[in-house]
């Protein structure tokens, strides 16, 4: 592969240092990214398409969590799209809120909320032991 | 035709196809997210057992939230498959020589799911709900009625 050299970088400031983090989590967006089409796409289809949510009820949940497969495949979903949505929006915000303070005030927000939720989640989905 | 000479031309947004693309794939993939937690929330419910699940569910089985729904498909489709596109871009060694292609392709390949799905969606709407309702229910109030008054079963 051939490289560029770049010497010019407009008004950014040349990312010199530093850790290799963003490379990495660019990386994880795109291989989650394929993972979440089936992981997301299939569960749409699944629940939207091959059946219609006018059947949805309390004993279609509980069929399905009867499988350790379906409950992992849940799980699966849960944290990727957790964790690649937290990624999106923390790159969102970055780009979209210029004061410092209001920025780290958001992403904290932002983490607090992607914790809880997937707490919550796993909890549901470990948790849940049919009633009838 | 893989690497471009790189210099400064100020504004990034250009207004052509391209930039349409970012701005689309931003929008789907925030409100996703947001859709994501409201969904994690109601489907917690069934912790609370059957009554209270199904009768958060029930709020849903209604058209207008049909009409939601092949929004919330439209949004899934539309960030799945330009996200591919992304990808292809990025990680594909010749992906950033067909960008014109991809995006057309994934223009065309989005069509070609979506309008079948929300057929299927639509059209199944509709037949459920005039088999669920009670006799002389017509098309008209399944679309309008805001919950159907379903046949109990
Ligand atoms: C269905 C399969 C999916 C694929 C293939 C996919 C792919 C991608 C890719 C490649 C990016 C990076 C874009 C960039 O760096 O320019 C991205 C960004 C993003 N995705 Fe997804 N994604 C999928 C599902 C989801 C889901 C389910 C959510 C919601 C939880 C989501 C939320 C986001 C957000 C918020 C961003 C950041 C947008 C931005 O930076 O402009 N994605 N997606």
């Amino acid at each position: 592969m051939k490289s560029v050299k770049r010497t010019d970088w407009g008004r950014r400031t040349p990312p010199i240092g530093g850790t290799n983090f963003e490379l990495y989590a660019w990386f994880f967006m795109r291989i989650s990214g394929l993972f979440l089409v089936l992981l997301a796409a299939g569960h749409m289809f699944i629940m939207h398409v091959f059946n219609d949510t006018l059947n949805l009820d309390y004993e279609f949940v509980a069929a399905r969590w009867d499988t350790p497969y379906w409950r992992t495949f849940d799980w699966l979903l849960l944290t990727l799209s957790i964790l690649h949505g937290t990624n999106g929006l923390r790159i969102v915000m970055h780009d979209n809120i210029a004061n410092k303070t209001f920025r780290q005030l958001a992403l904290y927000g932002l983490y607090f909320t992607s914790t809880a939720f997937f707490i919550l989640g796993t909890y549901v989905l470990v948790a849940f032991v049919r009633e009838v | 035709m893989a690497y471009q000479d790189i210099v400064s031309t100020g504004s990034v947004y250009k207004g052509r196809t391209g930039m349409w693309l970012y701005l689309f794939h931003r929008i789907t993939g925030v409100a996703l997210f947001g859709y994501l937690l409201l969904h994690i929330i109601s489907t917690a419910l069934i912790l609370a057992g059957p009554e209270i699940y199904e009768g958060a569910e029930a709020i849903y089985k209604n058209f207008y939230f049909r009409i939601g729904e092949v929004g919330l498909m439209a949004a899934v489709l539309a960030h799945a498959i330009n996200g591919l596109r992304i990808i292809a871009v990025d990680l594909w060694s010749k992906g950033s020589d067909y960008q014109k292609a991809l995006n057309i392709s994934a223009m065309i390949v989005f069509i070609a799911i979506f309008v079948p799905t929300t057929y299927k969606m639509i059209d199944s709407y509709f037949e459920l709900c005039l088999e669920k309702s009670s006799a002389g229910t017509t098309i008209v109030d399944c679309m309008i009625r805001p919950l159907p008054d379903w046949k109990t079963k």
